[in-house]
């Protein structure tokens, strides 16, 4: 569905795409992280043709960026709504603007009113709204004509659970749908819930793509264990459920705390920025 | 089951499409409008004011004292309603919410269209008002040629709205656009003429107020107003060629978009 390749892009002595490369399936969610600075928000704006690379191509569905109008659904990472207009005023804009009518428009509405947990406050004026609740309008506004490439920029950015847990549902319901989508964000937990694939930017290009248990294979966890005399014994370990058992079993004291700890987004950014650098 | 069905209109269907759009988008700006109408109420009011007061001192300081009042107090604050034009749209750029209007189905005329006409509506409807006020309360003649006048009021909208756009699109913040507008207006309306009659300033002022949009506007009204149809093509001429090159200008701007800069 979307193919990106070699994408080039520089602001003034800023080079913000340096060889991006990514592509997405339909009905694939590829979750795309990176520190800030990485190119995520640049790709996203590219993708949907409102800035143009210095060089590389772009396709959707095989047709380049300014053929896709209205076909991408976006949901940028600031917030972009009118503060003086309803939820529901703002769904139908956007809902007429991508071609819906009546019964369709009407529909569509009530299907993300529902889903994205709307009704309590769909005739509010989103100025009036929380930060969280904007999150879910403009991710609404952005989903109603069911568009075949969704690209949602950190949509839980300072969200509730309440929100997250709404979005995620959406989100993966879509991708089932057929819909191939870009999630960017900075919370790698919620990428695995998405069962995303995960492709990591850095200094303007992919370094890694894969599933979650991909990338962080081989990289250490830890388990740290607590006795009940508090003494403390941290292990760090690229098999954490092995290295577990083993302790347990070694235990000699009664042990009153026990953490293990995964690989972290950190972990990995680090692990990468090495065998970069390298 | 997805929406993109790859269905590709015809031009009849593409029309009533684009229609469809254009008026999804003029509804949404009107709306905005008239839940934030102060500027465009006081834009009506302080004039009419004016009117009444300075009515007495223009027909006494000069002829046509009437028209003069009526028509340069309509200039004037025709010329300040170029910040309800610039304000609608910067706040697009603030509220980024441009951006994502561009990402729609809309291409850049649709988008342009459905924000302008709503501001347009308003300009010709605060001249309009002005006028009619004008002769129900001020006392100027009704003029004969109604149409000739009408066409005066679209051409000068026309010229405001695009120069509001112009303004829009360069300058970075509310602040920038308010001083602009505010000294500029001022400026330009007063230097055509708008407060003071033309004849009681300066030489100098008035050599330089042909530099002034608000001296053609005034010379096209009176003219208009008067029935004078000759005398109101030249200044309507120049009024447009200034509102096709401000428009043109704000057009690519609002086309291209402004990136991640731009604001302060």
């Amino acid at each position: 569905m979307l193919q990106a390749i070699d994408l080039v892009k520089r602001y003034g002595p800023v080079l913000a795409l340096d060889g991006f490369s990514l592509s997405v399936a339909a009905g694939e969610i590829v979750g795309l992280v990176g520190h800030n600075g990485a190119g995520k928000t640049t790709f996203v704006e590219i993708v949907s043709y409102l800035i143009r690379q210095d060089s590389g191509h772009v396709t959707i569905d095989g047709r380049p960026p300014s053929a896709s109008r209205g076909r991408v659904g976006v949901a940028p990472q600031h917030i972009a709504l009118y503060p003086s207009v309803t939820v529901r005023e703002h769904l139908n804009l956007f809902g007429k603007l991508s071609g819906l009518r009546r019964a369709a428009l009407d529909s569509a509405i009530e299907e993300l009113t529902v889903a994205l947990r709307l009704g309590a406050f769909i005739d509010r004026r989103t100025a009036a709204l929380s930060g969280g609740q904007q999150r879910r309008v403009q991710a609404a506004t952005a989903l109603i004509n069911r568009p075949g490439l969704l690209l949602l920029d950190e949509p839980t950015a300072g969200a509730d659970l309440e929100t997250r847990e709404a979005m995620l549902d959406v989100v993966k319901q879509r991708a089932g749908d057929g819909a191939a989508i870009v999630y960017t964000t900075h919370y790698l937990p919620e990428l695995v819930e998405l069962q995303a694939t995960i492709a990591v930017a850095r200094n303007g290009k992919i370094i890694a793509r894969g599933t979650y248990d991909e990338l962080v294979d081989g990289l250490p966890g830890e388990v740290r264990l607590i006795h009940d005399n508090e003494e403390e014994v941290r292990v760090s370990t690229t098999q954490p459920a092995a290295t577990l058992i083993d302790l347990l079993g070694r235990a000699e004291r009664p042990i009153s705390t026990i953490e293990v700890y995964n690989p972290s987004l950190d972990d990995l950014y680090r692990s990468l920025a090495v065998s970069d650098a390298s | 089951m997805l929406l993109d069905t790859g269905y590709r209109p015809g031009p009849t269907a593409a029309l009533r499409e684009s229609l469809y759009r254009i008026r999804a988008l003029a509804n949404n700006n009107t709306l905005i409008r008239l839940r934030d109408p102060g500027q465009t109420i006081s834009y009506v009011v302080m004039p009419m004011v004016l009117m009444l007061v300075l009515e007495p001192l223009y027909v006494r300081a000069v002829e046509g004292g009437t028209t003069k009042v009526v028509t340069g107090l309509l200039v004037m604050f025709s010329v300040f309603a170029i910040s309800i034009a610039g304000n609608a749209i910067l706040a697009e750029r603030t509220w980024k919410t441009w951006d994502r209007l561009r990402v729609s189905r809309a291409p850049a005329a649709e988008l342009l269209i459905g924000k302008t006409l709503p501001i347009y509506l308003v300009m010709v409807a605060q001249q309009t008002i002005l006028l009619v006020y004008g002769c129900l309360v001020i006392g100027l003649p009704i003029p004969g040629n109604i149409p000739l006048v009408l066409g005066s009021i679209l051409v000068w909208a026309f010229t405001l709205l695009a120069i509001g756009a112009l303004l829009a699109a360069i300058v970075r913040s509310h602040g920038e656009l308010s001083v602009i507008t505010d000294v500029g207006a001022l400026t330009l309306s007063s230097l055509g003429g708008a407060l003071v009659p033309l004849s009681l300033m300066p030489e100098w002022a008035q050599a330089a107020a042909h530099l002034s949009p608000g001296y053609w506007a005034l010379s096209m009204l009176q003219a208009a107003v008067a029935g004078d149809t000759a005398g109101t093509m030249l200044p309507a001429a120049i009024l447009l060629g200034i509102a096709l090159v401000c428009g043109a200008f704000a057009i690519r701007r609002l086309t291209r978009g402004w990136g991640r800069g731009g604001l302060l």
